[in-house]
C-alpha cells in the first residue's frame, strides 16, 4: 500500500514506520522520495489534504533541481 | 585563552549547579517548583503537542515544562518540551527564585562572565549513561523517536533543540575548534537527515572545509541535554573558543564528557546521542520550517547526513521545542545569551550603558539603556550598537531608553516611548544587511534599521514644557519590597 505524496501528489512515496497503540496499527508515517516531504495519515487536512493546505505550500510542478542551495556543493 | 578566573556563586545557586547534571535531574528538580507538569492524558503527536506547547509557551513569566509519556502510537516513548520555555525556569536554573525580574537574570549572566576557568570532568565510554543502548544496524528514527511535525505547514518533522557537536575536518584533534552549536534537523529517509547551517556559522564553514578538501565531517546530534547545553551553545563563541567550556564556566559545575564512537566529545549524561556522517556533495529539498521571526522560511536544498550509530539512556526523553509566531520557547530560551555579548561590546567603550534588552525576535528590536553623557549620545550608542558582530545583522529596530528605566519592564520602556521621544527625532538608515528570513526586508538580506531615541533631553534640546521629573523611588529597597508582596501573596512570609 502507498499513498499520494500531499505536497507534490507524487506517487513515489515510502512507507517509514507504523503507530502501534494496544497491538493494533494506529497511524502511518510516510516521506515522498519526489519532494521529501514527511506526512502521518492521522495529521490534520492543513497538513494531510491536498485541497486543504494552503497553496504556497505545494510544490506541484517545480523544478527541484533549480532550489537554492545553502551550502553550494564543491565545484559547483 | 582561558585562565584560572572563577566567579563565586551563591550557596544556591551552587547547591543547583551540583543537583543538576542532566536534562533528569532539572526536571525533577522543576517538578519541585511547580514548574513542571506530566500531561495526564494520551495526545496524537499532531496536532496536541503543538497546541501544548503553544499554551506553556504563552506564559514567557512562569510557564512549566511539559512531559508527555502517553503518546498515542508510540508506546513507552517520552517528550519534553518547554524546559526553558520561561524565565521562572532559567532562574531556577541560575540560582534565583522562579519569580525573579529579567533584569536582574541579566546581570546574573554578565556577572558569570567573569569566569573563563573551563570545568570538565571525563567519563570512560562504558561508565557513561547515555551508553547504556547501542545501535548500529537497522537505524529508524522514525520508530527509535517520537517524531511529530511542529509546525503545520513544515515540510517535515523536525529535531529542533539538539545541540550538535562536530570537529574541524582539517584538524580534529584541535579540541578548541570543537563546535558544538544547536541547527535544524529534518528527518528525511530512517537514517538520514539533512542539518540547516550557513557559510557564516562555524558548521557550515566545517561542511565547506569537508567537501573542499574531501574529507570526513562527522556529527553527534546530542538530544536531551544538561540544561546548560542548549542555553550556552546558542551563544556566540570565538570559532577556537569551547562552547563545552564555556557552558560548564557559566554554570560553575563541572560538565561530564566522554567519546562518542565516532571520536567527538559529547555530554555523558544525554538522553540519547545520533552520530552522522555528511554525504559529500548529496543535498536534499529541505523545508518549509516555521523559524522565529514567526514565518515560514522557504525549500531549499540542504547537505545530506547518513546515521552511523545511535546510543541512549534506557526510556530516553526527546526534548524538543515549540518554534514560530512568538513569544515561544526558542525567545526565552537564546534571549538573555542574545543581550548578554552586545552590553559587552558596548560597556566597552560607552560605560554609560547599563543594560541591554535583544530579547525580541533573536534581537530584531532592542532596547538599550544609557545615561546620556551629553545631548545626542544615545544615538551615538545605538550606532556602534549597529556595528557589534551581532548588531550587524540582527539589531533592526534599536529604543534607546535612560539608565533609570528597566529595558526589560515593557511599561516602562512604553514611558520613555509616549514623554521622551520627539517624531522628528528617530533615524531611518536605508539599505542595510539583514537577516535574510526577517520578513520585513526589502530583498532577503537587505532592508532598512530604526533607531528611536526615547532618552530624557539635555541642553542644548529644546527641553520642552514641564521637564522636572518625578524622582520616582526604585532600586534595590523597592526590589526588595516587591519579593516581599510576592511572598505575602503565596502566604510564604509572616
Amino acid at each position: 500500500m502507498s499513498e499520494h505524496c500531499p505536497r507534490c501528489v507524487s506517487a513515489e512515496t515510502a512507507q517509514m514506520h507504523v503507530g502501534i497503540e494496544n497491538g493494533q496499527p494506529l497511524w502511518t508515517v510516510w516521506h515522498c522520495q519526489t519532494c521529501a516531504y514527511t506526512w502521518r495519515d492521522s495529521e490534520p487536512p492543513e497538513s494531510i489534504d491536498p485541497q486543504s493546505r494552503p497553496a504556497w505550500a505545494q510544490l506541484q510542478g517545480v523544478d527541484f533541481d533549480s532550489l537554492r542551495q545553502v551550502i553550494p556543493p564543491a565545484g559547483k | 585563552m582561558h585562565t584560572e578566573k572563577t566567579v563565586a556563586l551563591s550557596a544556591t545557586a551552587r547547591a543547583v549547579a551540583a543537583r543538576v547534571g542532566s536534562l533528569r535531574d532539572f526536571l525533577a528538580f522543576l517538578g519541585e517548583q511547580g514548574q513542571c507538569v506530566h500531561w495526564p492524558d494520551p495526545v496524537l503527536p499532531e496536532p496536541d503537542i503543538r497546541n501544548i506547547s503553544v499554551a506553556a509557551g504563552n506564559d514567557a513569566t512562569t510557564g512549566p515544562a511539559v512531559v508527555f509519556d502517553k503518546i498515542r502510537g508510540y508506546p513507552g516513548k517520552r517528550i519534553a518540551i518547554n524546559v526553558h520555555g520561561s524565565f521562572g525556569n532559567l532562574a531556577l536554573l541560575l540560582g534565583y527564585p522562579k519569580t525573579t525580574p529579567i533584569r536582574d537574570l541579566f546581570h546574573e549572566i554578565i556577572r558569570r562572565w567573569g569566569s573563563d576557568k573551563p570545568l570538565l570532568e571525563r567519563i570512560a565510554p562504558e561508565k557513561a549513561p547515555v551508553n547504556e543502548n547501542r545501535l548500529e544496524k537497522n537505524i529508524n528514527l522514525y520508530s527509535l523517536l517520537p517524531l511529530y511535525r511542529i509546525n503545520a505547514c513544515d515540510g517535515g518533522f523536525y529535531i529542533a533543540k539538539a545541540c550538535v557537536v562536530s570537529r574541524d575536518p582539517l584538524e580534529p584533534d584541535n579540541f578548541g575548534k570543537q563546535n558544538v552549536g544547536i541547527y535544524r534537523i529534518q528527518v528525511m529517509g530512517p537514517d538520514t537527515f539533512t542539518l540547516l547551517s550557513i557559510p557564516a556559522h562555524d558548521m557550515g564553514r566545517q561542511m565547506l572545509m569537508a567537501e573542499q578538501h574531501n574529507k570526513p565531517l562527522k556529527v553527534s546530534i546530542m538530544i536531551g541535554n544538561h540544561p546548560a547545553m542548549a542555553m550556552f551553545a546558542a551563544t556566540p563563541v570565538g570559532y577556537d573558543e569551547s562552547e563545552f567550556a564555556y557552558a560548564s564556566q557559566m554554570m560553575g559545575a563541572p560538565l561530564r564528557l566522554t567519546t562518542a564512537v565516532n571520536g567527538t566529545d559529547i555530554l555523558a549524561d544525554s538522553e540519547m546521542v545520533i552520530e552522522g556522517e555528511l554525504l559529500l556533495n548529496q543535498r536534499e529539498v529541505e523545508g518549509p520550517f516555521g523559524e522565529f521571526p514567526g514565518s515560514y522560511s522557504g525549500v531549499r536544498k540542504v547537505p545530506l547526513f547518513r546515521v552511523t550509530g545511535v546510543s541512549h539512556r534506557n526510556d530516553p526523553i526527546f526534548e524538543n521545542i515549540y518554534i514560530g509566531k512568538g513569544w515561544t520557547e526558542h525567545d526565552t530560551l537564546i534571549g538573555l545569551n542574545t543581550s548578554a555579548p552586545i552590553y559587552a561590546q558596548l560597556k566597552k567603550d560607552f560605560p554609560e550603558v547599563v543594560a541591554v534588552n535583544a530579547l525580541y525576535q533573536h534581537g530584531l528590536t532592542g532596547i538599550i539603556a544609557v545615561r546620556n553623557r551629553f545631548s545626542g549620545f544615545a544615538k551615538s550608542v545605538a550606532m556602534r550598537a549597529l556595528g557589534t558582530p551581532h548588531g550587524t545583522m540582527y539589531l533592526k529596530n534599536l529604543i534607546m531608553v535612560d539608565d533609570n528605566v528597566d529595558p526589560f519592564d515593557l511599561n516602562q520602556v512604553m514611558w520613555a516611548l509616549s514623554t521622551r521621544t520627539r517624531a522628528n527625532d528617530i533615524i531611518v538608515i536605508p539599505n542595510m544587511p539583514m537577516v535574510p528570513i526577517d520578513p520585513a526586508a526589502e530583498v532577503p538580506g537587505k532592508g532598512h534599521r530604526l533607531i528611536i531615541d526615547a532618552t530624557s533631553f539635555m541642553l542644548p534640546d529644546n527641553l520642552g514644557a514641564d521637564p522636572h521629573l518625578v524622582d520616582r523611588p526604585m532600586g534595590p529597597e523597592i526590589d526588595t519590597l516587591m519579593q516581599r508582596l510576592r511572598e505575602l501573596q503565596e502566604g510564604g512570609a509572616q
